[in-house]
C-alpha cells in the first residue's frame, strides 16, 4: 500500500458521506412514487396491480420493502459513475497530471464486502419471513378447488362435484372461475399434459401445474370483483389463448350462483 | 482500395488474412481460429437479431399475427439458442482464443488440433439446429426446451426438438474441448516470469469460465441425451409419467453458470480497459480474482431459483435465495474495484471506454433487478413475466454485449492492424445506449402489470403503447448494429493504422506487431509484473510514443 491508499480511502468515504446527504431525497422520492401510483389503472406502472388477497399484498410489501436499499444502491452507485465520468476525465485534469498509482487499499476492500453482505443477508431474512408465512400448506381453508391445466385451457372442480372449464381463446372473454368474497380457499392445482403456471398479479404470484402431482396455492379476496391472469408458462402453439379470469361475489350471489351450475349440469 | 495501398501496411497483416481457403480450412494457429470463431459469433448476433426484430414486429400491438402462434414459438427458441450458445459463448471464446496465449507470452494454445476440431465442431452445431427449420418445425419450445413439451407426443410433427438436443450436445463437447485447452495452455504455456499473480484479469476471467463450462458442459449434454432416450427409445425420465422436474433441474445446473460463462470474460475485458484508459493500475487486483473464484463456486449452489413456483420445500427454496443473493457480494466488489480503478484517474473516454462504463451503468440494474427475482415471494410474482426478459437482457445485452463491444474497439487494433472509425463508433455507442436502454428499461413494467413472456400475442389494450415504444427501440438497436458492422468492415480495409501500441496499454499482447505474426512474438519480452508492457516503457525499453492529445482518438 502507497501513501496514497489512506487518503483515497478518505476521499471515497467522504464523496459517499455527502452522496448520502445531498441524494437522500433523490432515493426516497422513486420510492413515494411507487406508493402512490400504484392505483394507475394499465400504462405504465412500477408496481404490480393493487393486491386483493393477504399473500399478494404481502409479496406486494416485500416489493417495496427491497426497493428502499435497491433504490439507495442504484443512485449512489450511478452518482459514483457519473461523479468518474465528470471528475476525472483527462480533459478536466491538469495538463501533464499523473494519477496516484493506488494498487489497492485493504480497509475499503474490506468495507464493500461487509456491507452489500449485510444488505443481502438482510433481504434475504425479510423474504425468508414471508416466505415462511404465505408459502406454507394451507390447512384451515374453507373449501378446495381442483385447478387442472390443458392444452389449452383450465378447469375449476368444486367441492360440490360441478366443473367450470375455461376454454382458451383470445376471441373474448372466458367463463370465469367464481369465488366468494373472504373466504379462504386452497387451489390444487395439476397438470394433466405439460408443465401450465397458474397466475393472476392481482392476487397473488404464480403456481406451476407440473404433471406427476400436485402443487398448492390459495386466495382470500377482500372484495367484490374480476380479476385477469394468464398461463405464464410456454405450453404449446395455444398458450397465449390461456386466459384465467376470476370472479369474487357476496356470500348469497356465489350460493345461488352454486345452485344454478348444480342444477346445469346435473 | 487504391488509398489503401499508400499506407504503410505491416508486411505480417498480408500473411495473416490473405490465406488462401485451404488454410482457413486447416490452419491450427490460435489466432486464425480467434477470428473465425469471433466471425461465426458475429454473423449468429445478426441471424438471432433479425428474429428479435420480427418478434418485435409480432408484439408492437395486440392481435396482431405477423407470424402464427406455432412459428413465432420457434422463433423465440431460436432467438434464445442463437444468441446465448451461438453468439454470446462463441464470441467469448475466440477472442480468448485469439488473445490468451498472446497475453500470458505463448506461441499457440496448448492443444493447437484439438482447438481446431473444437471450433469446426461449432458450425456443426449450428447447422444441426437450424437444419430444424427445414425438418417441418425447429425447436418451439423456448431456448430452455423445458421437458415434457419437448415430448414426442406434443411435438411428434417434426424432428426439431432431435436437432436442437443433437447441437447442444455437440456444442458441450466443442465447449469441453476449449475449456480443457484454455486451462491447460494458462497453466502450461506461460512465458518466464509470468506467475499466476501476474496474469492479466482477463486470463484469469477465462480461468474461471473453463473451470465453469468444463463442470456444467457434461450435465447439459446428459439432459440432452436423456431427452433424446425419451423420444427416441421410449423411456420415461421426464415425460408427462416420468419427473418433468428433474429436466429443470439438470437444464439449470448448466444454465444459471451458462450465465457466468457468458459475463466473466466481460468482466475480464473491463478489467483491461478501465487501468489502461484511466492510467491507474487496477484496484484490488487480489480482490478481483478472488471475487472471480467466489462467483464461479456461488454460480453453481443457485440452479433452482429458476423453479421457484414449481412448488418445493420453502427451506430448500430458502437456500437458493441465500445463494443466489450471496452473489451480489462478489459482483459488487467487482464493481466497486472499477470504480475505484477510475477514481483519481486521467480518463480518456475512447470507445472500448465509452462502452465499459456503458456497461457499468446498465449492468447495475441488471444486478439490483436480480436480486427482486432472487427473493422467493417477489419472484412467484416476476417469474416467466416480461419483468425477467427485461432483467436478463440488461444481464446480457447491457453485460455480455456491451463487454463485447468494448472488446472489439480495444482489440481490433491488434487484430487487424488497424483503428475503428471514431465517428461511426461514437454513432454506434449513443444509438445502442438509448436503444438498449429504449427497449429494455420499460420493459420491467410490462411484467409487473401481468404479461407473461413466450406469449404469441396479447388481448390488454394497457400493454399496447409499451410495447410500441419498445419494437420502435429496438429497431434503434438494429441501426446501431448495422452502424457498427459497416465500420468494421470500412476499417479492416482503409482505417487509420495502429500501429503496436495504440492505447499505451499494460498487457503483452500490445508488445507484438499489429496483427502479431504467426508465432507471435520474435522475443517474448520480460514479465516482472502483471504490467509487464508498462514496465518496459518506464525502463524505455519500448520506442517512446507521446501521450496523445486529449480527444484525438
Amino acid at each position: 500500500m502507497g501513501p496514497g491508499d489512506a487518503a483515497l480511502g478518505a476521499d471515497i468515504l467522504g464523496a459517499v458521506k455527502a452522496s448520502i446527504t445531498r441524494l437522500w431525497p433523490l432515493a426516497i422520492a422513486p420510492a413515494a412514487f411507487l406508493l402512490s401510483s400504484c392505483e394507475a389503472p394499465g400504462g405504465i406502472s412500477p408496481i404490480f396491480p393493487t393486491p386483493v388477497s393477504p399473500n399478494g399484498q404481502n409479496i406486494f410489501n416485500t416489493y417495496i420493502g427491497i426497493s428502499v436499499p435497491a433504490i439507495i444502491v442504484f443512485v449512489l452507485v450511478e452518482a459514483a459513475l457519473l461523479w468518474v465520468v465528470i471528475k476525472y476525465r483527462r480533459s478536466k485534469q491538469p495538463a501533464g497530471y499523473i494519477p496516484p498509482q493506488v494498487h489497492g487499499n485493504f480497509t475499503l476492500e474490506i468495507a464493500w464486502t461487509i456491507a452489500p453482505l449485510i444488505i443481502v443477508l438482510g433481504i434475504a431474512g425479510y423474504s425468508f419471513a414471508e416466505l415462511q408465512k404465505d408459502f406454507q400448506p394451507v390447512t384451515n381453508y374453507d373449501f378446495e378447488v381442483v385447478v387442472s391445466g390443458h392444452q389449452f385451457g383450465w378447469n375449476y372442480t368444486y367441492p360440490e362435484g360441478f366443473t367450470i372449464q375455461q376454454e382458451g381463446t383470445l376471441a373474448g372473454d372466458v367463463q370465469p372461475f367464481v369465488v366468494p368474497v373472504n373466504k379462504l380457499i386452497r387451489l390444487r392445482m395439476q397438470g394433466t399434459d405439460v408443465i401450465h403456471s397458474w397466475w393472476v398479479p392481482a392476487i397473488s404470484g404464480k403456481t406451476d401445474a407440473v404433471p406427476g402431482y400436485d402443487n398448492f396455492t390459495w386466495l382470500k379476496i377482500d372484495r367484490v370483483g374480476t380479476w385477469r391472469g394468464e398461463c405464464a408458462e410456454l405450453c404449446g402453439s395455444g398458450h397465449s389463448t390461456m386466459q384465467i379470469i376470476v370472479q369474487s361475489m357476496e356470500q348469497s350471489d356465489y350460493d345461488a350462483w352454486v345452485q344454478k351450475q348444480k342444477a346445469g349440469q346435473s | 482500395m487504391a488509398a489503401v495501398q499508400t499506407l504503410p501496411r505491416p508486411k505480417a497483416y498480408d500473411d495473416t488474412f490473405w490465406k488462401p481457403i485451404t488454410l482457413w480450412l486447416t490452419t491450427t494457429d490460435h489466432k486464425l481460429i480467434g477470428i473465425m470463431y469471433m466471425v461465426t459469433g458475429l454473423l449468429s448476433f445478426v441471424i438471432g437479431g433479425i428474429f428479435a426484430l420480427i418478434i418485435r414486429l409480432q408484439l408492437s400491438q395486440p392481435h396482431l399475427s405477423v407470424v402464427d402462434a406455432e412459428t413465432y414459438n420457434q422463433l423465440i427458441s431460436a432467438h434464445g439458442v442463437t444468441m446465448i450458445f451461438f453468439f454470446v459463448t462463441i464470441f467469448l471464446t475466440g477472442i480468448a482464443n485469439y488473445m490468451v496465449p498472446i497475453m500470458i507470452g505463448a506461441r499457440d494454445m496448448a492443444f493447437p488440433r484439438v482447438n481446431l476440431l473444437g471450433f469446426w465442431l461449432v458450425p456443426v452445431s449450428i447447422l444441426l439446429y437450424y437444419g430444424g427449420f427445414f425438418t417441418g418445425g425447429a425447436l418451439d419450445a423456448g431456448w430452455t426446451g423445458y421437458a415434457p413439451l419437448t415430448e414426442k407426443a406434443y411435438q411428434g410433427h417434426s424432428l426439431g426438438v432431435d436437432f436442437w438436443a443433437l447441437s447442444i450436445i455437440v456444442w458441450a463437447i466443442s465447449g469441453i474441448m476449449a475449456s480443457t485447452n484454455f486451462l491447460t495452455t494458462i497453466v502450461a504455456l506461460r512465458a518466464p516470469g509470468m506467475k499466476l499473480t501476474r496474469l492479466p484479469l482477463f486470463v484469469w476471467a477465462q480461468i474461471s469460465t473453463s473451470i465453469l463450462l468444463l463442470v456444467v458442459g457434461a450435465p447439459l449434454a446428459a439432459a440432452m441425451i436423456l431427452v433424446e432416450f425419451d423420444r427416441q427409445l421410449g423411456t420415461q425420465f421426464f415425460t408427462t409419467q416420468g419427473r418433468p422436474v428433474l429436466y429443470q433441474h439438470l437444464f439449470w445446473f448448466f444454465g444459471h453458470p451458462e450465465v457466468y460463462i457468458m459475463i466473466l470474460p466481460g468482466f475480464g475485458m473491463i478489467s483491461e480497459v478501465i487501468p489502461v484508459f484511466a492510467r491507474k493500475p487496477i484496484f484490488g487486483y487480489m480482490s478481483m480474482v478472488a471475487a472471480l473464484f467466489g462467483i464461479v463456486f456461488l454460480s453453481m449452489t443457485v440452479w433452482a431459483h429458476h423453479m421457484f413456483t414449481v412448488g418445493m420445500n420453502t427451506y430448500v427454496e430458502g437456500f437458493f435465495m441465500l445463494m443466489t443473493m450471496l452473489i451480489a457480494v462478489p459482483t459488487g466488489i467487482k464493481f466497486f474495484n472499477w470504480i475505484a480503478t477510475a477514481w483519481w484517474g486521467s480518463i480518456e473516454f475512447t470507445l472500448p471506454m465509452k462502452f465499459a462504463f456503458g456497461f457499468l451503468a446498465t449492468f447495475l440494474i441488471g444486478g439490483i433487478t436480480g436480486v427482486y427475482l432472487a427473493s422467493v415471494p417477489v419472484d412467484t410474482q416476476l417469474h416467466q413475466s416480461y419483468y425477467v426478459v427485461a432483467h436478463l437482457h440488461y444481464v446480457l445485452f447491457g453485460g455480455s454485449v456491451f463487454t463485447i463491444f468494448a472488446g472489439i474497439y480495444y482489440w481490433f487494433p491488434k487484430i487487424t492492424g488497424r483503428k475503428l472509425n471514431r465517428t461511426l463508433g461514437e454513432w454506434n455507442f449513443w444509438t445502442l445506449f438509448v436503444g438498449f436502454n429504449g427497449t429494455f428499461l420499460i420493459m420491467h413494467t410490462l411484467g409487473l402489470e401481468g404479461m407473461p413472456r413466450r406469449i404469441a400475442t396479447y388481448a390488454n389494450p394497457a400493454w399496447a403503447a409499451t410495447n410500441m415504444i419498445i419494437t420502435v427501440s429496438s429497431f434503434l438497436i438494429a441501426f446501431s448494429v448495422l452502424l457498427f458492422f459497416i465500420n468494421v468492415i470500412r476499417s479492416w480495409y482503409g482505417g487509420e493504422i495502429a500501429g503496436n501500441d495504440p492505447w499505451r496499454a499494460n498487457t503483452l499482447e500490445w508488445a507484438t506487431t499489429s496483427p502479431p505474426p504467426p508465432y507471435n512474438f520474435e522475443r517474448v519480452p520480460p514479465v516482472r509484473s502483471f504490467m509487464p508492457l508498462r514496465d518496459l516503457r518506464e525502463a524505455g525499453e519500448l520506442p517512446a510514443e507521446p501521450e496523445p492529445e486529449p480527444g484525438s482518438r
